[in-house]
Parts: C-alpha cells; sequence; structure tokens
C-alpha cells in the first residue's frame, strides 16, 4: 500500500487561518494542542547533492529538542527523523547510522552539509477526533519565515496549512482537502517550504552547479562567446572562495582549481579572439593559482584515497599506516593555512578583480580586432576541436609500449585541451553524437589519467617517507608499509601503460574517426545538424 | 528492524503495559515502531481508542490474502503504528495448523514490513501454543514480565524448557521483573535471590502503581498523561535497558 502523503496548502493573505479553523470546527470535533515555534534548518551541499536528487534534509528545533529530518525517500514514508543529540551533522558519516544515513551517504559523497536556509515557523497545532476521541488527521497551520543561517530579521514567506494523514484513516484527509478547496479555493502548494523560504531571501535550489552548460548562437563573434565562458568559470572560482578558505570540504578547493584549469586551457585553446597583449596579462597569473593550490590538493587527494590506500595492504600492516594518516592531516592543515594567505593577498585579489572588469568591458565592435574575434562561433568551434582532435590522433598513435613516460603525460594534456574545447561547445552539436565521443575520450582520460597520477603519487609518497623521517622518529613499520604502498602505485601505473593501446585503438577505432570527421570537419560551419 | 516478542504463559503480567508504554518510548525517540495486539481481547488496541478489527479476520491474514500493510492504523503519535486485535485471533492456532510450514508464518508475514518500520513489539497472548511458537520464531528477543512469586518462576521455568526442547537457541530472552509490590515479603526475596540465578534478567523493575492501571481510564500510554513517578522513570530505564540490550 503506498502510504498517504502530507498535503500542504498556501493559505493567501486575504484568508486569515482563523476562518479555517472555524470552518474545520463547525463540522468536526476538533482538538487544539499548545502552540509550538518551530526552527528548520534546510541543509545540502554547496552543489545541491541531495535536492537534485528529490530529497530534502533539515534540522528541526522545537521545545528545546532538536531533530533531523529527511524527505523524499518513499519508503520512509514523509518526514522521517531522527533525533539529534549534538550539532548539526556536517558530513554524512556524522548522521547516526540508519536509513537517513544510509540515503543520504551515497548522494553526498565526500561533500560537507551547508546550511542553505533557515525558517522559523509559529505552528499551531489541531487534531481531528474520531467518535472514541481518537486522532484521525492532524492538521498544522504555519506562519512562516526566512532568513539566512543564523543572521538578520525572519521574513515572512508565507502562511500555509499542512494536513498529515493518519495511517489507515483516509475519509478525513479527503473531507477537509474538500473543504479547503469549496470554501476557501486552495489547493496543494506547488513549492516546499524550503523552495519559499528560499525565494524570500532572494535564491533558489539548485543555484550553483559545476556543470557546464552554454547555449550559444552558432554565428554569435567568438570573442563574446569566449567572454560568456570565462564570466562563467570565474563565477565558479568566485563562489568556491568561501568555502575554500573555510575548508568545508574538499571540493571547493577541487572545482575552483578545474575552474582555473578550464580558464587556462580556454585562454590559450579558444585562440584569436583576445589580442596577445591581453593574454599575456592572464596566461601566467593564473598558472600561479594553479601552483599555489596544488599542494592542499595533493593532501586532500591523499586523504581522501586514504582508506582505500589502507584496505590495498594485508590487514596487518594497516595500522602501521596511522602516522602516514597523522602527517597527512598535520600537513594538509598547514598547507591550507598557506593556501589561505595566498587567496587574500592582493594579488590574487587583484587578479579576479582585473579578469572580471576584463570580461565585463563592453568589446568595442569597430575597434581592430584580433584575427579571430568575429569569427562566429560554430565555425572556431569546428576548426578548434578538429584541429586538436588529428593532434591527439597522430601523437596517440605514435605511442607504443616503450614510449617515454613523457610521451603519455604530453598526450594526456592534449586530451584534456580537447575535452574542455568539446565541453564548452557540446551543445553546438547533436547532443547524442558528442556526448558518445566526450564519453570514448573521457574513457582514454581515464586511462591517461591514471598513469600519470599513480605515479605522482607514488613519488610524493617517497617524498613524504622521506620528511616523515626528519621531521620525528618514524616506525620502520610504517616505512615498510609505505613501500608497499608505493609498489602497488607503481605496479598499477605499470598496468595502466600496458592497457593504453587497447583504451586508444577503441578511441581511434573508424567509427570514432568519421564520427569526429562528421562533426567538426567542415571548419567554416558550426550549427547543428 | 527488530522484532520484540512480550509473552509470559500467565496472563495478567503486565505485557500490554509493557508493549504499549515501550512502543511510544522507541517512537518517541524517532524509531519507526508498530504494535501488533495478537491478544483477541485486543487491550492494546483499546489503549490506543482503535477499533479491534481486523478486515477479513485471521482466515485471510494468515493465508496471505490480504497484506499486513494494508491493516495497519495510525495512532496519536507519531511513528507508532498498530496492527489491531481481532476477535478471530482466538481461533488462530487453528488456522495456524492448516497453512504450510505452521511455525514459520507469522515471520514470513512480518517480513515485507521491515523497510517500513525499525521495531516491531508482539503483544502475545498467553499460553503456550503454536501462536507462541510462531511469535518464538519470529521475534528476536522475548521480553518476559515476570511476576515476583514462586507461580511465576515455574512458569518462567517451563518456558525455557519449551525454548530448549524446541531448538530455539538464538532466540534472546530478557526477563524482567514487573508488578512488583515492595510491601509483600516474597517479592523481595525474589528481587535478591533470583538474578543470583538467572543471568538474563534485566536490572530494571517495574513496581506495581496506580498509574499504570489508569492507562485503560485515560486510553493512552502512561507517559502520556504522567510525566513522571516510579512507573514512568521504570519504564524509561527499561526501555534503555532493552534498546542496549537489542543492539538498536
Amino acid at each position: 500500500m503506498i502510504k498517504q502523503q502530507e498535503e500542504r496548502f498556501s493559505i493567501p493573505d486575504v484568508i486569515h487561518p482563523d476562518e479555517i479553523v472555524v470552518a474545520i470546527q463547525n463540522s468536526r470535533s476538533l482538538l487544539e494542542d499548545p502552540s509550538t515555534i518551530v526552527v528548520r534548518t534546510f541543509l545540502d551541499s554547496f552543489d545541491w547533492r541531495l535536492y537534485s536528487r528529490g530529497l530534502s534534509l533539515w534540522t528541526e528545533r522545537r521545545d528545546g529538542v532538536s531533530r533531523l529530518c529527511q524527505n523524499g525517500i518513499p519508503e520512509l514514508g514523509p518526514n522521517a527523523w531522527i533525533t539529534l543529540p549534538g550539532a548539526a551533522p556536517r558530513f554524512s558519516d556524522d548522521i547516526p547510522p540508519g536509513q537517513i544515513q544510509e540515503s543520504v551517504a551515497q548522494p553526498l559523497g565526500v561533500r560537507a552539509l551547508m546550511s542553505q536556509v533557515e525558517t522559523e515557523s509559529q505552528v499551531r497545532s489541531l487534531r481531528l477526533l474520531d467518535s472514541a476521541e481518537k486522532t484521525v488527521l492532524r492538521i498544522l497551520l504555519e506562519q512562516n519565515g526566512s532568513r539566512v543561517s543564523g543572521t538578520g530579521q525572519y521574513r515572512f514567506c508565507g502562511n500555509t496549512i499542512r494536513l498529515l494523514p493518519v495511517r489507515g484513516y483516509p475519509k478525513p484527509l479527503s473531507r477537509i482537502r474538500k473543504l479547503l478547496r469549496s470554501k476557501f479555493g486552495l489547493s496543494v502548494a506547488k513549492d516546499d517550504l524550503q523552495d519559499e523560504a528560499l525565494q524570500a531571501i532572494g535564491r533558489e535550489a539548485g543555484d550553483y552547479s559545476f556543470k557546464l552548460s552554454f547555449n550559444f548562437d552558432p554565428m554569435l563573434r567568438s570573442d563574446l562567446a569566449a567572454r560568456q565562458i570565462h564570466l562563467y568559470l570565474l563565477g565558479i572560482i568566485e563562489r568556491n572562495i568561501p568555502g575554500m578558505k573555510a575548508d568545508l570540504d574538499s571540493e571547493f578547493l577541487h572545482d575552483l582549481r578545474v575552474a582555473v584549469r578550464r580558464t587556462r586551457s580556454a585562454l590559450t585553446q579558444i585562440k584569436g579572439v583576445f589580442s596577445d597583449f591581453e593574454l599575456d596579462r592572464f596566461k601566467s597569473r593564473l598558472a600561479w593559482v594553479g601552483q599555489v593550490t596544488g599542494p592542499t590538493r595533493d593532501m586532500d587527494v591523499f586523504l581522501l584515497g586514504f582508506g582505500q590506500y589502507r584496505e590495498s595492504l594485508p590487514q596487518k600492516f594497516r595500522d602501521d599506516l596511522n602516522p602516514l594518516h597523522d602527517f597527512l592531516t598535520k600537513h594538509q592543515k598547514m598547507e591550507q593555512q598557506i593556501l589561505v594567505q595566498k587567496i587574500n593577498s592582493p594579488h590574487f585579489r587583484k587578479l579576479l578583480k582585473e579578469w572580471r572588469l576584463f570580461l565585463e568591458t563592453t568589446v568595442d565592435e569597430q575597434a581592430d580586432t584580433p584575427p579571430d574575434a568575429t569569427t562566429p562561433i560554430g565555425q572556431l568551434a569546428n576548426r578548434r576541436i578538429h584541429k586538436m582532435y588529428r593532434r591527439v590522433l597522430k601523437h596517440g598513435s605514435a605511442i607504443n609500449d616503450e614510449s617515454p613516460a613523457e610521451s603519455l603525460h604530453d598526450l594526456r594534456k592534449e586530451c584534456k585541451k580537447l575535452r574542455y574545447l568539446m565541453e564548452f561547445f557540446q551543445h553546438l552539436y547533436p547532443n547524442k553524437k558528442i556526448s558518445r565521443l566526450i564519453r570514448v575520450l573521457k574513457e582514454l582520460l581515464d586511462n591517461l589519467g591514471n598513469f600519470q597520477d599513480l605515479e605522482v603519487q607514488a613519488d610524493q609518497l617517497r617524498e613524504y617517507a622521506r620528511q616523515m623521517v626528519e621531521e620525528r622518529e618514524t616506525p620502520h613499520d610504517t616505512l615498510l608499509a609505505m613501500g608497499m604502498l608505493v609498489d602497488g602505485l607503481l605496479r598499477r601505473q605499470q598496468q595502466a601503460h600496458l592497457e593504453f593501446s587497447e583504451r586508444f585503438a577503441s578511441f581511434s577505432r573508424p567509427r570514432n574517426q568519421r564520427m569526429f570527421r562528421a562533426l567538426f570537419a567542415s571548419g567554416s560551419k558550426g550549427g547543428k545538424r | 528492524m527488530r522484532i520484540l516478542g512480550v509473552y509470559n504463559i500467565k496472563g495478567g503480567v503486565g505485557k500490554t503495559a509493557t508493549a504499549v508504554n515501550l512502543a511510544y518510548l522507541a517512537s518517541r525517540e524517532g524509531l519507526r515502531t508498530l504494535v501488533w495486539d495478537l491478544d483477541p481481547q485486543g487491550a492494546a488496541s483499546f489503549y490506543f481508542r482503535i477499533k479491534p478489527k481486523v478486515k477479513g479476520g485471521s482466515k485471510k491474514m494468515l493465508r496471505g490474502k490480504i497484506d499486513l500493510d494494508d491493516l495497519i492504523k495510525g495512532t496519536d503519535f507519531e511513528n507508532l503504528d498498530l496492527l489491531p486485535a481481532d476477535f478471530s485471533y482466538r481461533n488462530m492456532d487453528l488456522l495456524l495448523d492448516e497453512v504450510k510450514k505452521p511455525a514459520l508464518r507469522l515471520l514470513k508475514l512480518l517480513r515485507p514490513l521491515s523497510y517500513e518500520y525499525d521495531l516491531i513489539f508482539l503483544d502475545c497472548p498467553p499460553s503456550i501454543s503454536l501462536v507462541s511458537e510462531n511469535i518464538f520464531q519470529a521475534t528476536d528477543a522475548l521480553l518476559v514480565p515476570t511476576i515476583p512469586t514462586t507461580l511465576s518462576l515455574r512458569t518462567y521455568r517451563q518456558l525455557l524448557d519449551f525454548v530448549a526442547n524446541n531448538k530455539l537457541d538464538s532466540l534472546k530472552i530478557m526477563p524482567f521483573f514487573s508488578m512488583v509490590d515492595r510491601r509483600k515479603r516474597m517479592h523481595i526475596e525474589m528481587l535478591e535471590q533470583l538474578p543470583k540465578h538467572y543471568d538474563e534478567l534485566l536490572t530494571t523493575h517495574i513496581p506495581y502503581a496506580s498509574d499504570v492501571e489508569r492507562m485503560g481510564v485515560f486510553r493512552q500510554p502512561l507517559l502520556e498523561y504522567a510525566s513522571k513517578g516510579p512507573a514512568v522513570t521504570a519504564y524509561e530505564a527499561l526501555w534503555a535497558e532493552v534498546r542496549a540490550g537489542i543492539s538498536l
């Protein structure tokens, strides 16, 4: 049996909630419990991972008791909750074990929960009774206000009436629903409280996404299209700075770094749209951002993967890695402090300010322009993607099992450039076809990424071992266990090298080559076909 | 999901009060809780003001013609539902005898509820029968309210014998003293002596209290109308002990 769900109605300003209570009272036996104030804090990751899966999670405080509540899992029924003994959970692991924890752990992954909006509701609780004075329907009248968590005054965001059915008593719900419709013209609210609360503070759910989603006219001037791409990426950089500085979770830094990398790639790959002078002003400074954010990210990667490293060793050696975990935690904090100093530096702030100013400055369409500034973006996208594709094909074909590691590293860089270009201009091409080509490219990139990352990690572990010995006495068993890790990483890297030819053959198979040519080789034309 | 039976061969030992009050406390902690009132007298249903009636009676239910899911009623309390009693439960033994694998039938019926509930209390009828055997097979633990008298001790031993003879070794038995009257010498003596002989005996005991008897007047769980008092404290302590005992 599908459980009856709660129904929620917005009460327009012209209707006083008392009128509704009187109308229900006239027809039914109604009991009113003491009214309460409920404060809810809606939680989600910065990138709305729960919301995008139809889940909502919030803490609810009433009469001095806190609960963690969840909606969106049909099997759990509406508004499943557990008591919350301490502070709101930061990561999914902080939630007490149970189905709420299980249902959010996978979508959240490594992301932290953040307070997205806070509401305060004055709640009148009424109960509809049957002839044995048994509750057969709960009716909650709520006057809601919302604010950014912990700051400022609550702003009114609507009166609502909620009907909470009691299992096995479907009729009272339909009777009251009917009364609300016929007498007051109320219908079920389209939005939930979180949506209404966000609207009242000028936000909406899902207002941050890391995904690239442009929709250029293929005839748009390329310099204008490039500016739009850069402005979008700059927005991502700026929005991730507060969370990165506070080290809320590792993904703020990750998203920022990828946005910088995409920016740098776009600057050099969407060629001929800005003057060389402008390019030079920003290229090296953006590279600097990549450099200063690297050490913290390296530590993050090790800490995120630590569980897997541990498990890759036989059971009896796993605890030997504990000093490495301590070392990584301590150094992550140190690197994070250095990173925050760099991000707070005038150099970084000036870079973002000047970059934004440049991107937002109106293009003088009459002025002398770089060679491809006015080229339609569809045409330029074709040309650039096809050129990069041919380069990848040429260099990839020349690699064999004996080739030096550098040739694979260089190919990875080219593949990444190709991938970013294809992602920037994805919408200019038939979705099914370009998605397929991006997928095959990603498969190749996974292999190349593995090859390089495993080597880098092995080198870093060796370096960490040296550092650990220098800093303090380190047990021999720890160093031996780290040696086992290095060995495992290098073996997997070797494996990745051996797999390369197969992956590349799949990427460059005739069908894919035909598809690449068909989509991008027409040079001057760029529209959908 | 955990299933807890509240059982004693003897009647009138405080089974229903235990099931209702512990279920109430569990639900208040956020556990999705169900009470199945298996006693045809329907005392638990009465406490929750729910008609002791099941659509189609136990015949349809045991033959799988109707889902338990469709028979469940919400109580006045969040997270706490009831599967009501039905007068036809008095014939449950006979009906169970007609189905395949009769001893496992209740467990089979309860299984689909595992995703909906964290905890199910079975408020069991007294006596040893095919119904009790079903209850032993279905439950993770058996709560046995026991009045500290020699006669009660005898029935407890009968239960232990039955469990041993029927190879129910995995069944966790959690006896505790119920309706303890400290004015009675026998109660005091049993309270002192028995823990030495029965390791499984819970440390909490429920006092004899008029507050508990008034559940029938208020038709509510004790803690809903009495916020303090020895009986309230005892049920709270019992719940904490039981919860820890079943690792929930």
